[in-house]
């Protein structure tokens, strides 16, 4: 262990600095929009990216002079911030918390392709020239922009927190933070105010777009998201609305990394990111920063499940449709079968989801970590010489009692924090999968899986995989539907309505929540290891986060909470971009658009929440 | 009533063929009849995009030559390109619509080999060549014997690097960078056995998140376990950000990186710092071999810049499946057979294009080492 103490720590803590410096300026934003509109601004990530392309445009297309191309990228980060309060945010004001969350998980989408469409894929370099100064700083050196990066983020989140707490627009914003209603009628104009964050924050996400992109010499359309996430982490750390608490947040969060590669090795970085996230959601939701006795933030009570009459469909209704999917193969299509297969997989991990973020009201954005570990258990468990059917029962078991165990220590969140504390653990879960190379293989994933077979009858052929995929929705559905209509559903819903007065009647809250995790578990383990046998082939990005935004669309589009409805959204969100694939290049522009539009005007999902 | 149905079945074949024309905008003077269709499963959306674009460059310039010397035997030779977003589930969703279309004799794709060896068993059990060019996982072919790839193998590849670096450059403490994905630590672990066959140590083994951006914290471990060699098992996005943090850090090795690392945006992307770099490639635009000068003028000239390695790949994958065409035929089977037998054929990559039958790989690749100079990739020379 004498190698421990000989580690170059000064030069990791310098490291640390660099990196977090950079989490710090995008977590400046974000913290100031959950302040204001107590949010977590998923698309921040993509303003970013935005804000270095437009960069791009002025410094690299145009050759604008440095302080002309600052000044257009704030200027135009500033309007696209504007405008994401305008049309996504404003008009979910009476909606629950959760909804305009996930409008900016679709405004992200939107932008990036946009930027996508525009810029196509490459990554690009972005040569400017800054003063050549380079500082050595213990083995390693340190040059101009990397303290251009730190202390703009420092200046920003200086003058925010003098403009909140000094000046009276600050108090009107704090004020419409705390109650708007009660802001509304002593005069403040609320939407303004709101507008004005926005649009502060989006000039600052851009700038950072702007001078990270110089400091690696690099943009590119994809890195939206995970700067969000790292942003994400550091406001969680310093506290999620504490504007200077989210410099101290991001800086945190870079040395934890660098010091975690230094220990560990550069495989594991996210992994502690995300470990850190969600220890500090159980143990400090107010951040490390607050005072000990810091006011708890209001629970956000309420979901996102609109009331709405579920529309009933008549069982004869019912069976006439089972009839005709079942008829699918009939039309001697193979293609059109394998995607209506597709479909039913995304069908039975939408049951699943419409259970827990539906009936429950624990909105997850990490499910596609069941499909995974289902499809890892059959894979692994048929590789040593089981049966293909005793593999998927018995990986739908695991996942069932990992899946419960796993989401347990976000049992106690509510609101936001359920969403991102869902979408820890599901990053937690493919980064496990991908370091614990002993029994997953790593990165080199597993190869030969067998294909689907009952008691030794093949299922491989397209007809019969299909048919077996559909017998298990038909099965499953039936099920949940029982449950649903039996004292288990109706309990369910009374702990999604309002937990404490049902804990007060003697609910075991946990105990219930636990039940819903292991059904959705086994139901979206049999979908994941019916996948891992067909694809015969899986690593640990087989089933990533885009897979767990899918389902959750699929889910609000066919009503939260709803069996069918989670069954007929599967088949159009499946099937739709099958149909449009002329459309190729705006196909993410069409999800995303989807997304919106379906929040904004039927929240309630096609077939009505339940 | 059989000359009518035979007038009807030629006129809707001739329309066809007018609509693909069309379509392409190419020019099909010395072509006609039902083309031959190549099916391409690739990504044109998300992530993976860039590859999907490149591909058709090469794609493209290929028809351009092929069509215009005649196509295969008088019948113009097309493809159609469905986006696969690099999604094993709609990979193999694809492979469905292309086994059952009859007009598809052959098939190409997917990128990565989570999308195309998902696929694979679908094409094997429907009988259709499953062409991949950029699949290097060493199992890709082994699903059956339809499952065909001129990626040029690691096994081949990696030694020859280990080569150059431990014998031509002699360098003996060596830490390796990889993609923690499974290209890169493939290419990691055959590079670590070779180099250590001749005699090398390896002093450090980092692999990184292809995502990941920041490499001063890996970097700075990496220099703790003193290295006299940094070797980069990495695509040129990566690798660049890689060498340009590596010059931050005063940390002044020879560095070695992979044949990816060759594309002109990874100079412009590491800048100064792309100094020094060496690297070895089968494909560089450089060579005096005439293959090499045709492909690389008529690529400048059409799309006005300069290939990158995917270019060539894609761009030798329809030529090696033409000149397949010529000589066996067009039936699917043909195909698959004749990729067995092709000899005598000089693609730009490969001097002479032959494929083991047994494993169904190409044989038999030259690596070329290169060094950045002044800004630009040039051949190295002791």
């Amino acid at each position: 262990m004498e190698s421990l103490l000989s580690l170059p720590w000064f030069d990791f803590t310098i490291s640390g600095v660099v990196i977090g410096s950079i989490y710090a300026l995008m977590a400046v934003g974000l913290a100031l929009i959950f302040g204001v509109a107590n949010l977590i601004n998923f698309a921040h990530g993509s303003v970013f990216t935005v804000g270095s392309y437009i960069g791009w445009t002025c410094a690299v297309a145009l050759g604008l002079p440095l302080w002309a191309t600052v000044l257009v990228v704030a200027a135009a980060g500033g309007i696209v911030g504007a405008l994401i309060e305008l049309l996504a945010i404003r008009p979910l004001n009476h909606q629950s918390r959760i909804a305009p969350l996930l409008a900016t998980i679709g405004v992200g989408l939107i932008l990036d392709q946009i930027v996508h469409i525009i810029f196509g894929a490459n990554p690009r370099a972005l040569p400017v020239s800054l003063p050549n100064l380079r500082f050595s700083i213990g083995s390693g050196t340190i040059g101009a922009i990397d303290i251009t990066i730190f202390v703009t983020g420092v200046i920003s989140a200086l003058a925010l927190y003098l403009f909140l707490f000094h000046s009276k627009l600050g108090m009107a914003v704090r004020a419409t933070a705390q109650d708007g209603d009660a802001a509304r009628q002593m005069g403040v104009g609320i939407n303004a105010i709101n507008m004005t964050v926005f649009g502060i924050a989006g000039a600052l996400g851009a700038i950072a777009g702007l001078l990270v992109g110089i400091y690696y010499n690099s943009i590119d359309p994809n890195a939206s998201f995970e700067i969000m996430l790292k942003g994400m982490v550091a406001i969680v750390i310093g506290g999620m609305s504490n504007v200077p608490g989210a410099i101290g947040g991001g800086l945190i969060l870079g040395l934890i990394e660098s010091y975690g590669i230094a220990l560990f090795g550069a495989s594991y970085r996210d992994l502690f990111a995300f470990a850190v996230l969600l220890l500090m959601l159980l143990l400090r939701p107010n951040g490390l920063f607050a005072r000990a006795h810091a006011r708890e933030a209001e629970p956000m009570t309420g979901t996102f499940v609109t009331r709405a009459k579920p529309v009933r469909i008549p069982a004869w209704a019912l069976v006439a449709g089972a009839v005709l999917i079942a008829l699918v193969p009939a039309l001697g299509q193979p293609y059109l079968t394998q995607v209506m297969t597709n479909a039913l997989l995304y069908a039975l991990a939408a049951m699943s989801l419409t259970l827990v973020a539906g009936t429950l009201g624990l909105i997850s954005i990490g499910h596609a970590a069941l499909l995974a570990v289902g499809a890892y258990a059959s894979a692994l468990l048929t590789m040593a010489g089981l049966p293909v059917a005793l593999g998927l029962v018995l990986a739908a078991a695991i996942t069932a009692v990992l899946g419960a165990a796993l989401t347990y220590p976000a049992f106690r969140l509510r609101g936001h924090y359920v969403a991102i504390g869902t979408l820890a653990i599901g990053e937690i879960v493919a980064l496990v999968i991908l370091n614990w190379t002993s029994l997953t293989h790593g990165s080199m994933g597993l190869y030969g899986i067998p294909p689907l077979e009952l008691f030794g009858i093949p299922l491989f052929s397209t007809n019969a995989s299909y048919w077996f995929v559909l017998a298990l929705v038909i099965v499953f559905a039936l099920l949940q539907m029982r449950l649903l209509s039996s004292h288990l559903g109706r309990t369910w819903r009374a702990i999604r309505e309002d937990t404490i007065a049902a804990e007060t009647y003697g609910v075991a809250s946990n105990y219930y929540k636990g039940l819903a995790f292991g059904f959705a578990g086994f139901v979206a383990g049999i979908s994941g290891a019916v996948s891992a046998h067909q694809f015969s082939y899986i690593n640990y990005d087989t089933f990533n986060l885009l897979t767990s935004v899918l389902i959750l669309t699929i889910v609000i589009l066919g009503g939260l909470g709803n069996v069918t409805g989670a069954i007929v959204a599967a088949i159009i969100v499946a099937g739709l971009p099958e149909v449009f694939r002329t459309l190729a290049e705006y196909r993410m522009l069409f999800y995303g658009m989807a997304l919106l539009l379906l929040i904004r005007f039927r929240p309630q999902g096609l077939m009505g929440s339940d | 009533m059989t000359i009518l149905s035979l007038t009807r079945r030629s006129f809707a074949a001739m329309t066809l063929a007018g609509t693909v024309a069309a379509l392409s905008g190419a020019a099909f003077g010395q072509t006609s009849g039902e083309p031959v269709l190549i099916g391409v499963s690739g990504p044109l959306t998300g992530p993976q995009a860039q590859y999907g674009a490149q591909w058709k460059q090469g794609f493209d310039l290929a028809l351009d030559k092929i069509n215009a010397e005649g196509g295969i035997n008088g019948r113009p030779l097309q493809y159609v390109f469905q986006d696969s977003q690099n999604d094993p589930r709609q990979s193999i969703a694809i492979a469905q619509k292309f086994i059952s279309d009859p007009k598809i004799v052959v098939e190409v794709g997917d990128f990565s080999s989570t999308a195309s060896m998902a696929a694979s068993p679908l094409y094997q059990r429907g009988r259709l060549v499953q062409f991949g060019f950029t699949n290097s996982h060493p199992d890709f072919t082994k699903t059956g014997d339809y499952m065909w790839s001129n990626t040029v193998p690691q096994t081949q590849e990696q030694p020859l690097m280990a080569d150059f670096a431990t014998k031509t450059l002699g360098l003996k403490r060596l830490a390796v960078l990889h993609l923690n994905t499974d290209w890169g630590t493939t290419a990691k672990n055959l590079f670590v056995d070779a180099a250590k066959a001749n005699g090398a140590e390896v002093v450090a083994t980092e692999g990184y998140l292809p995502d990941e951006k920041d490499f001063r914290a890996t970097l700075t471990r990496v220099r703790a376990a003193n290295p006299d060699g940094i070797i980069l098992e990495s695509y040129y996005a990566d690798g660049a950000l890689i060498v340009r943090q590596l010059r931050d850090l005063g940390i002044d090795l020879p560095v070695v990186a992979t044949g990816s690392v060759y594309s002109p945006d990874f100079l412009s992307l590491a800048g100064d710092a792309a100094e020094g770099v060496y690297t070895t490639v089968y494909f560089t635009p450089n060579s005096p071999r005439p293959e090499v000068r045709e492909f690389v003028e008529g690529f400048e000239k059409k799309f006005g810049q300069e290939p990158n390695s995917f270019n060539a790949m894609a761009y030798d994958t329809i030529n090696t499946l033409a000149a397949v065409m010529r000589q066996y035929g067009t039936t699917r089977e043909d195909i698959k057979s004749g990729l067995g037998q092709i000899s005598g054929f000089s693609s730009v990559i490969f001097p002479d294009v032959s494929f083991d039958p047994e494993t169904r790989r190409v044989s038999g690749p030259q690596m070329t080492g290169l060094v950045v100079r002044d800004g630009a990739f040039t051949l190295y020379e002791q």
